[in-house]
């Protein structure tokens, strides 16, 4: 080991104890991103610890990746460099909790199916279905700004973040916004952490605003033909009084594979969208008798699935990325961003390019939102699918879009931006990002503005 | 009187129709809601975003400070010139650049008036949801900088939640565009940083927002009470059983009163509180939540549920509701609105304080409340003209703010801190809080020129309650 491996252990040892520094190298290849693992795991204990682990860092000009179970360290670019790991596993804790203010504030190692079931007691939720799903921690969460088709109802942890505590690499605690569900005071300085992907400083503790759980819900299916009858039952839906929690226009790849495996596995020749409503037994029935007549008119069918089925399809399409590799290890995963009402346009665009590669390729549309998710599943070679990625680029873009890479070999992730190009506000970024981290010491060379 | 150089100046680049500077002329631009005044050196009425680009460079190179203005409804003096300098109102840009109903979004310059954005969109099922009661005069530009909200916000979120992105001149002049179209831009969320920030941070010139739709049914609730803590002790119990109105809004008798005599909207001139309760949704849903909600009145000893019968009956009510600061403007020279925030199950308790804190100072308070979300808005009268009235405003708001903080809350729920409350944030932030906001402000406005004495306290040193309010009238 050379010496400087061990300065670097030696000082964290002393911070956070020997049994919270790890260099095993199984443990460490766990986290390893984009091909490179840290030299060391440390797992802090408190804010305080933290914040220490993070100062003596920069000053040895060490580079930290924060993280928790990995679900979301494949997205963003390779890192320029990598030594330590810092885990926030043993940072689980509920420091405020008033159910009947809807409010928590907890650390951010808990993980998200924990969090729910501990808030479900009291009828309450945080109402996101964000990639990673149970196994996501409520600090990656916050940290990516994670979400799932529920945005379409409830929002992004944009829109639930009340205030959180940051540690930064200057080893101070600096705190934002605060507990309560109303709150001018100070700049928003939450928004900056909010979808920053543990590239400015570690959160160390968030307080959310909590939602009722809603009575009852209920998913509905309509096979749609083609496209053009999606967006057309798209607009009609949007349009009609309901309020969908969550809708998806999935291609009949996406279908397929999203069924494969579970009690609804079956062929899928046409795209489908699949819907969640909420609301008491009265509402539902209101739900389905629009639903039916609006499908009518588009001449497509409805079908109303049993919840637990419907619960389990519903985790499948928001979190891709926990299952999907493992059914085709090199699957590229490719996230739009749009106006929502070219999602169908884009889709089919990317069909299109995909059938022209002779690429496999199964679409989500998140619909009233304006995400997209593109799974690339054949092997093919690494040329072709860098071409395929830039002309889906190209497409979005094309219709006032972007796309973000997600997943994809490590090979191939030198060649293209995980974010594609930034905008004229891309000088401003820089500069918070060297006003929070001047050392380039969090997560460096993963996010924005690739040269 | 002759312009002086910097007024020429600015008649050159934009007109002389557009630059104000004459002292009759300016005077009208010295003050906000607030009642804090200061007049500027010169006002310029910018018609596009490359006259705020030269108007922000000449005020740049000559080092005078600019403030943005929008329809100086303000209430914690944030459109003030502190320091003199230019003030660049609004009023010329105003224009809805683009309505997108498929997306759901409209594309406005800063000076368009909020409930003409709602107008706008109306007919088509439509509307911009952040609603302050000001509505019909605040500008769009000044909600986002002050991150506005209103009754209904809620249930809907603040302006925050409805804004996607901004065109920004920076003090240098330089043109950023932040956000997108749609959301979750990859890159750090600088729309979100801005929102909020006062005009500290730059000009925003341009606004990407989001629209609403209009919900099927809607039904207002009047609960009357005659103790007036049976209100908030309702308001904790409709959360605590996890409904959420679309608003929740309570006045005490006292202020009640005074919106019954200006405004006659049907509000028992007898009772000691009321709460204003809209549900909105399906017909089916809100049919259940308002029964829901009566019954919770009831438990809680409401003397009375009424529902509005008709849309008139209900735009009355709110009214009433939304000029009720007028109402007490009308039978006390001056008022001194305050807004703190407080978690919503210690609402009884924090209305039992102010009650105190009104004995203890002879003075009278009225209570409005954003209640659903604890936003409380006392209104302490008094008379300017009487300096020893002033002290002891000037106290007790200070005493109600720190109720506030130890509460768990915050100073402001959406007047912002302006210059107002800048020497309070020690209670809430700490030094090192407080000096990451100050370098985070120098990334966008290095040398201090935009809006400058706002947002940020003198000194770092912690807790001197000094709220500023200085005679004058008042609205
Ligand atoms: C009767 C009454 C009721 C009110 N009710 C509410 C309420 O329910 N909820 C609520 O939130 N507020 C309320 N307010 C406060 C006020 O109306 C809001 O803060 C409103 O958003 C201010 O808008 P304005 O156009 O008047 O802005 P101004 O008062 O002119 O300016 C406010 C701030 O915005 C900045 N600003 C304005 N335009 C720009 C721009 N283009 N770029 C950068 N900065 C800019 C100014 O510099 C200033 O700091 C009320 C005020 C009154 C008088």
């Amino acid at each position: 080991m050379n010496t400087a491996v061990e300065t670097m252990q030696r000082e964290f040892v002393a911070i956070v104890g020997a049994s919270h520094v790890v260099s095993e190298p199984a443990a460490c290849s766990a986290l390893s991103v984009d091909g490179k693992a840290p030299q060391c795991v440390v797992y802090p204990a408190s804010a305080a610890d933290v914040t220490a682990v993070l100062r003596c860092a920069a000053e040895l000009g060490l580079a930290v990746i924060p993280c928790r179970n990995g679900t979301k360290l494949g997205t963003g670019n390779p890192p320029r460099r990598y030594d330590v790991a810092l885990s926030l596993k043993d940072m689980n804790r509920v420091w405020h909790y008033e159910p009947d203010d809807l409010t928590v504030t907890v650390e951010p190692g808990m993980k998200f199916g924990d969090f729910q079931h501990f808030v479900g007691r009291q009828g309450l939720w945080l109402p996101l279905d964000p990639p990673g799903g149970a196994r996501a921690s409520l600090g990656g969460i916050v940290a990516t700004n994670a979400t799932g088709p529920l945005r379409l109802y409830y929002g992004a942890p944009r829109d639930m973040v009340l205030g959180m505590k940051i540690a930064t690499v200057e080893g101070k605690v600096v705190k934002a916004g605060g507990r309560v569900v109303k709150n001018v005071a100070g700049y928003d300085i939450a928004k900056l952490l909010i979808g920053s992907y543990g590239t400015l400083g570690v959160i160390v503790e968030t307080s959310f605003k909590l939602f009722p759980l809603p009575a009852g819900r209920e998913t509905f299916v309509m096979p749609t033909g083609t496209l053009s009858i999606a967006r057309d039952l798209r607009r009609r839906i949007l349009h009609s009084p309901l309020t969908p929690l969550r809708m998806v226009l999935l291609n009949p790849s996406a279908a397929e594979l999203t069924l494969a495996g579970t009690p609804l596995e079956r062929p899928v020749k046409e795209p489908e969208i699949w819907l969640e409503m909420a609301g008491s037994p009265r509402v539902l029935e209101r739900c389905h008798g629009e639903l039916e007549g609006l499908a009518k008119a588009a001449g497509a069918p409805l079908q109303r699935l049993a919840s637990a089925d419907a619960e389990n399809v519903w985790t499948g399409i928001s979190d891709l990325q926990s299952w999907l590799p493992g059914r085709s290890p090199g699957v590229v995963i490719l996230r739009a961003l749009l106006p929502d009402a070219a999602s169908e346009e884009l889709l089919s665009r990317a069909e299109q390019e995909a059938e022209n590669d002779k690429a496999l390729l199964a679409g989500f549309a998140q619909l009233g939102v304006g995400v997209l998710h593109f799974c690339l599943l054949s092997e093919a070679a690494t040329p072709a699918v860098l071409g395929l990625i830039r002309r889906l680029r190209g497409a979005a873009e094309s219709l006032g879009g972007v796309l973000i890479v997600e997943r994809c070999h490590w090979d191939i992730k030198d060649r293209v931006d995980a974010w594609g190009s930034p905008g004229d506000d891309f000088a401003v970024m820089k500069k918070v990002k060297e006003t929070w981290d001047p050392k380039g010491t969090l997560s460096p060379g993963r996010f924005l503005g690739r040269a | 009187m002759k312009p002086r150089p910097l007024v020429r100046e600015l008649t050159r680049l934009l007109g002389p129709d557009a630059v104000l500077w004459r002292t009759e002329d300016v005077m009208l631009y010295e003050y906000d809601g607030l009642s804090v005044t200061a007049p500027p050196e010169a006002v310029v009425l910018p018609s596009t975003t490359e006259h705020v680009v030269g108007i922000v460079k000449l005020a740049a190179r000559e080092g005078v400070p600019v403030v943005a203005r929008g329809a100086g409804t303000g209430l914690s003096g944030g459109s003030v010139a502190m320091e003199g300098g230019i003030v660049i109102g609004f009023a010329r840009m105003k224009r809805i650049i683009e309505i997108d109903i498929e997306n759901l979004r409209a594309r406005v310059q800063p000076g368009v008036v909020n409930m003409d954005l709602t107008l706008a969109v109306g007919d088509q099922g439509c509307y911009f949801a952040p609603d302050p009661s000001s509505q019909k005069a605040c500008t769009i530009g000044g909600n986002v900088a002050e991150n506005a909200g209103g009754p209904h916000t809620l249930a809907y979120g603040v302006t925050t939640n409805h804004i996607l992105g901004l065109e920004v001149v920076l003090p240098d002049g330089e043109i950023i565009h932040t956000g997108a179209r749609f959301w979750d831009r990859p890159g750090y969320d600088l729309t979100g940083f801005v929102v909020g920030s006062e005009g500290t941070l730059g000009i925003v010139t341009e606004i990407t927002a989001r629209l609403s739709r209009k919900p099927e049914a809607v039904k207002t609730l009047l609960a009357i009470y005659d103790d007036v803590l049976d209100a908030p002790r309702t308001v904790a119990a409709i959360t605590a059983r996890r409904i959420t109105p679309a608003a929740l809004e309570m006045m005490d008798g006292f202020t009640l009163r005074a919106v019954e005599a200006a405004f006659h909207a049907g509000f028992p001139m007898d009772s000691a509180a009321v709460l204003l309760i809209e549900v909105e949704g399906l017909r089916e849903t809100v049919e259940d939540d308002a029964d829901q909600i009566e019954a919770i009145c009831q438990e809680n000893h409401a003397r009375e549920v009424r529902r509005a019968k008709s849309a008139e009956e209900r735009d009355l009510l709110w009214r009433g509701r939304k000029n009720a600061f007028g109402a007490l403007g009308r039978i006390s020279p001056n008022y001194y609105v305050q807004d703190g925030v407080i978690p919503r199950t210690r609402l009884p308790e924090m209305l039992g304080f102010i009650g105190q804190v009104g004995q203890k100072y002879q003075l009278r308070i009225g209570n409005i409340f954003h209640a659903g979300d604890g936003n409380l808005h006392p209104l302490l009268m008094f008379d300017a003209r009487d300096k020893d009235q002033t002290v002891r405003v000037t106290k007790a708001a200070g005493e109600i703010m720190a109720k506030c903080v130890e509460m768990g809350g915050s100073l402001t729920g959406e007047h912002g801190v302006g210059i107002e409350k800048r020497d309070l944030m020690p209670l809430i932030f700490s030094a090192d809080d407080l000096e990451m906001m100050q370098k985070l402000k120098a990334v966008f406005n290095p040398r201090g020129t935009l809006n400058p004495a706002k947002l940020l306290p003198t000194t770092k040193m912690c807790g001197e309650i000094r709220v500023q309010i200085s005679t004058g009238g008042v609205l």
